[in-house]
């Protein structure tokens, strides 16, 4: 047997949105992406992969991975018929299943906000519709009655190469052509009605 | 209702199907409009979101420095504007995404955007007063 790690490899993936493709390697003590270009890769030890998740994005499917240290880590460009791929490089070398996440299509603008460890989600009939990270909030506050206004880091924005790191806050949002500067919820005022609280689906 | 007594009810509508439905340029994670949809397609941390045009209220631009905004407003309760049975609230206990607003130094293409939302906004509305007037 050769001692040579077995790895994985996916090209043009595109790590937390960023605007140069790479590489994306998938080995059993963890995964790594560096740019096509050259430049600084990003590693992610197996111990820190919590959640995965496989859904559509932007430049193609996407893998989001939900650390342990409640950081996200999205790779975008993967192809639909990669999944079963990745979903066996999950379950064989982390342990975990690529659950698939399937976003409403609907086109409705009215849900439920969900709260979780690293990230906020509006949900449209029990999907998913997006979701913000919040490493990515800058600012919140009540902008009127019932009216919640979300405020995204943006940063120098042409700046963002590509680069991960820990600390890229503002990175998804400043990432595209168009970039969100600012998101408001109409939240209706908490109702005494304690089966509302309860009743969650 | 069922039985052809006229209620004023949610009429339901959809963007999509299925996500190969998307236009391709959603890759750019740019605002896309999809016409042929009624949709409009915002970019929310890297994820295409469609909002079907019965959503919007409408989009606004605005200019600050190199900078233009630009702002889409959708429907919700409390705005006090608007004949209720305009809106399409399903559930009012529901939360709302009111606005989302985006920038960029291309304020033409916002300009753009905006002027093509009111048209849509203002097919739709016709083609939803086209089949009320059927309807009667």
């Amino acid at each position: 047997m050769s001692m040579m790690l077995h790895s994985e490899n996916f090209d043009n993936i595109y790590l937390d949105l960023s605007k140069e493709n790479g590489k994306c390697r998938f080995a059993e003590n963890g995964l790594g992406w560096k740019p096509a270009g050259g430049g600084e890769a990003f590693t992610l030890d197996q111990s820190n992969i919590g959640n995965a998740q496989w859904s559509r994005a932007a430049k193609g499917y996407e893998v989001k991975i939900l650390q342990r240290n409640s950081g996200i880590t999205q790779l975008d460009g993967f192809q639909q018929e990669d999944y079963e791929r990745l979903s066996k490089i999950f379950k064989n070398w982390y342990s975990t299943n690529l659950e698939n996440k399937e976003h409403s299509l609907r086109g409705w603008n009215w849900g439920k906000t969900e709260f979780g460890k690293a990230e906020l989600t509006f949900n449209v009939q029990n999907r998913p519709s997006f979701e913000v990270p919040y490493s990515e909030i800058s600012n919140t506050n009540l902008a009127g009655r019932n009216e919640i206004a979300i405020e995204f880091a943006v940063g120098e924005g042409d700046k963002t190469n590509g680069q991960n790191g820990a600390s890229g806050k503002g990175k998804r949002a400043t990432a595209g052509t168009d970039q969100l500067v600012e998101m408001r919820f109409y939240i209706p005022g908490t109702t005494t009605r304690k089966a509302a609280e309860g009743g969650d689906a | 209702d069922e039985n052809g007594v006229e209620i004023k009810k949610f009429k339901r509508f959809e963007s999509y199907k299925r996500d190969n439905q998307f236009p391709p340029k959603v890759r750019d994670m740019a605002i896309v409009i999809d016409q042929k949809n009624a949709t409009v397609v915002l970019p929310v941390m890297g994820r295409p979101v469609p909002f079907h045009i019965n959503t919007i209220k409408n989009a606004s631009k605005s200019d600050e420095g190199d900078w233009s905004f630009l702002r889409v407003n959708f429907l919700s309760p409390g705005q006090g504007v608007g004949r209720k049975d305009d809106q399409p609230f399903e559930d009012a206990s529901a939360h709302f995404v009111r606005s989302l607003t985006f920038k960029s130094k291309d304020g033409d293409r916002y300009a753009e955007i905006s002027n093509i939302i009111l048209t849509m906004k203002k097919d739709a509305l016709k083609k939803e007063q086209e089949k009320k007037d059927m309807e009667d």
